[in-house]
């Protein structure tokens, strides 16, 4: 492979990894500080992607995506804390089939409210970044480079907000010891309707991320949920470095394994094939910790 | 305010006495003086979310729309028809469960078909066991009406099927003169048959046409990764003439927006003959490029007839939309099986069913189709044309020099269906996606 035709490839894996781990690097932080495994995360990141569809639209491509982007992630945010502090507060310490139970059952309401407010069809809106440029003879879209870039600064981000600041002091001891975080008088409850509501931010802002490079109705939430888990499960649940290099993984493995003629038909199964092994031989992921 | 008070205790006790009647199932009336005998199912598993949600909503509403007009004028055989819908989410195990719920719980008296291939592929037998009536307008292999393994007497076609569409398509991108072709195509039944007959008849129309990427390349796993990129990146590093491709609904969308950000002129540089619908059109409106080179099974704009127009109006009054190819052909699929069930003065699936086969229908297509007996494939045409501008008229692109190609001109000729049925063309006996008119006897000898 010629090194234009590998940096095409590579980078078009790169464009996929970018919005799969905004929105994993959210279910990845809630399940490691609150021990829930959010099956409404994919409809928070559906219901902002329609969101920003929505007003994008109304006010204009190019200056509406700013405007949109805030109002998504507003709204997915609030829906986020709705959810907390309503349903994850009486089923927190529960067992996981309660919480995967309780969270299935509210992306089911999300997505038939969708439906009925946004309706079944699908929903476009233009890029607020046009053009391509061209490397070694092939073409680029600069929106999807400005979606790497983004996620990227997301990331380091994050990882500076964990590392830096007394919010992410926090949760990092959330993650790690949640009991004595309880008795060092942090105000856990209020921590963790922060965690869930940075979440479902996150997820929120993958929606809005991609919305402008995809079709949008109410069922976008479903396969990016089903891949997110791929992320956090390979790259470890809570882990922000881990979620960016499973999506990473996953991202690069799509990307050149759709166009390889001999994995063609095997490419998005071998995610699930990483993430299989990754459980037999790490099952707390490659950059999680074990719990003990 | 005690005059409307009063209204309101009547009204709620009118809509009592009519949740009454409709609970008891017994004769019943609606729209004024038509009187009925009670009511009628006729089944429908569709995809209103998944993959393919954009065809199954316009399907559905179509199906409603159809229902209210055959009742309005007096049901069949007496009987009030109604829509009984489920979703399947684009899923064949669901679509299966579904016709199984449907035809044992609801007792349909018919079935429409799923959208599909994969999915008819899996119901159709089951329909096939049940004696039920199945109408496909939307699914539509080839294989589904000629693998011997799944030839069900039941099974009427009134889509072009895809030796039919792939014909057309065939010849479509033939007249561009390309002469480097990239292939792109979903991995199923549908997109498999599909190719198959595209590429037979460019070998035929175009001999000196080339197919550039290795055919283990052409499919990409369905449904797929809602972004594009290895694909958008190969066609850039194989640098066609023209790109030939069956994906649709999210597929379509997902890949012609996206080609559009790593290049504006991606279209104008690499051409593109593909399937396309309405729905298509309308989800990416103006945003749609012009000048793609589209096969399409019933366009309505392209179709304009005093029936087709009232059924527009009527569609868009009702649902503020305009009907999408599927909505025109399900719509023609409760009428005829409305007009064969009251022909047949029975709802008995073998007494429908010879009012069918061998009879010729009115469509809002603008002309009569016939469904010819060993396949039961209706003789409807494909509509091919270049996107341009509809001057205002609607939302999208339309198709500009269209051309209505006629169902007896694109109909696999009798003798390889023949063949086919006779397993004479299977490289894997029972397997339906290794079907290929193309291994017929008959066809080599062509």
């Amino acid at each position: 492979m010629d090194p234009g035709k590998f940096l095409l490839f590579a980078t078009g894996g790169l464009a996929d990894a970018a919005y799969l781990f905004i929105v994993a690097a959210g279910l990845s932080l809630v399940f490691g500080a609150l021990r829930v495994i959010n099956m409404a995360h994919g409809s928070l990141y559906m219901i902002a992607a329609l969101v920003s569809v929505v007003v994008a639209n109304r006010l204009g491509a190019g200056i509406g995506f700013l405007p949109s982007l805030i109002a998504a992630v507003i709204v997915a945010a609030a829906i986020g804390a709705v959810i907390e502090v309503t349903v994850l507060k009486r089923v927190y310490g529960h067992e996981h089939l309660v919480q995967l139970l309780a969270t299935y059952a509210i992306a089911l309401i999300i997505g038939g409210a969708a439906r009925l407010i946004f309706g079944p069809n699908y929903r476009t809106t233009t890029a607020p970044i046009q053009g391509s440029l061209t490397l070694l003879g092939y073409s680029y879209s600069v929106y999807a480079l400005v979606m790497i870039v983004a996620a990227a600064l997301i990331g380091v981000g994050m990882y500076a907000m964990l590392l830096r600041t007394r919010l992410g002091r926090n949760i990092r001891a959330a993650v790690s010891d949640p009991e004595l975080l309880n008795a060092s008088g942090v105000n856990v409850t209020f921590l963790y309707t922060t965690v869930f509501v940075i979440g479902a931010g996150l997820a929120g802002l993958g929606g809005v991320i991609v919305a402008p490079s995809q079709a949008v109705d109410p069922t976008i939430g479903d396969s990016v949920l089903v891949l997110a888990f791929a992320i956090s499960v390979i790259g470890g649940l809570g882990s922000i470095i881990g979620s960016a290099v499973g999506a990473l993984m996953v991202g690069e493995v799509i990307s050149f394994g759709l166009i390889t003629p001999a994995t063609n038909s095997f490419a998005l199964a071998f995610v699930f094939i990483v993430m299989t092994l990754v459980l037999t031989v790490r099952p707390w992921g490659l950059f999680g910790r074990a719990e003990t | 305010m005690s005059r409307g008070f009063g209204f309101h205790r009547w009204m709620a006790a009118a809509g009592a006495g009519l949740m009454v009647l409709a609970a008891c199932g017994g004769t019943s009336s609606s729209g004024g003086s038509v009187t009925f005998k009670g009511t009628k199912n006729i089944g429908l598993s569709i995809a209103l979310t998944g993959q393919s949600a954009l065809y199954g909503h316009a399907i559905s509403q179509s199906m409603k729309l159809a229902a209210d007009d055959i009742n309005a004028k007096g049901g069949v055989n007496g009987y009030k028809v109604n829509a009984d819908i489920l979703d399947d989410a684009t899923q064949v195990a669901n679509a299966v469960n579904n016709i199984k719920s449907l035809i044992l719980q609801d007792n349909v008296v018919a079935m429409l078909g799923n959208v599909t291939s994969a999915q008819c592929q899996a119901t159709s037998p089951v329909a096939k066991q049940n004696k039920t009536l199945f109408i496909a307008a939307t699914c539509n292999s080839y294989q589904l009406t000629t693998e011997p393994d799944l030839v069900n007497p039941y099974y009427i076609s009134i889509v072009p099927n895809t030796f039919m569409e792939g014909t057309a398509a065939g010849q479509l991108a033939a007249k561009t003169g390309a002469q480097k072709i990239f292939i792109v195509s979903p991995k199923y039944l549908f997109g498999i048959s599909e190719t198959n007959a595209f590429v037979a008849e460019l070998q035929k129309v175009a001999p000196n046409a080339t197919i550039i990427n290795n055919p283990s390349t052409w499919y990409v796993p369905f449904p797929t990764n809602p972004r594009w990129d290895s694909t958008i990146n190969a066609i850039q590093a194989a640098k066609p003439d023209l790109v030939y491709s069956n994906i649709f609904a999210a597929d379509e969308v997902n890949f012609i927006t996206q080609a559009l950000q790593v290049d504006p002129n991606f279209f104008q540089k690499y051409p593109m003959t593909t399937l396309a619908s309405v729905d298509e059109l309308n989800a990416l409106g103006a945003k749609y490029p012009l000048g793609m080179h589209l096969y399409q099974r019933a366009p309505f704009f392209a179709l304009s007839n005093p029936a087709m127009n009232a059924f527009v109006t009527h569609y868009h009054s009702v649902y503020g939309e305009y009907p999408s190819d599927w909505a025109v052909m399900d719509y023609d699929a409760m009428m005829m099986y409305a007009k064969a069930a009251n022909a047949a003065g029975s709802f008995d699936p073998d007494k429908v069913r010879a009012q069918i086969v061998g009879h010729s229908f009115d469509s809002l297509r603008g002309y009569k189709f016939t469904i010819r007996a060993g396949d039961q494939q209706a003789n409807v045409g494909e509509t091919v044309g270049t996107t341009g501008d509809s001057g205002g008229k609607y939302p999208f692109p339309i198709l500009v020099n269209s051309t209505n190609l006629k169902g007896d001109d694109i109909l696999m000729p009798a003798v390889i269906m023949q063949q086919l049925q006779a397993g004479q063309c299977e490289k894997t006996p029972g397997t339906a996606s290794t079907t290929d008119f193309s291994a017929c006897p008959a066809w080599k000898t062509s």
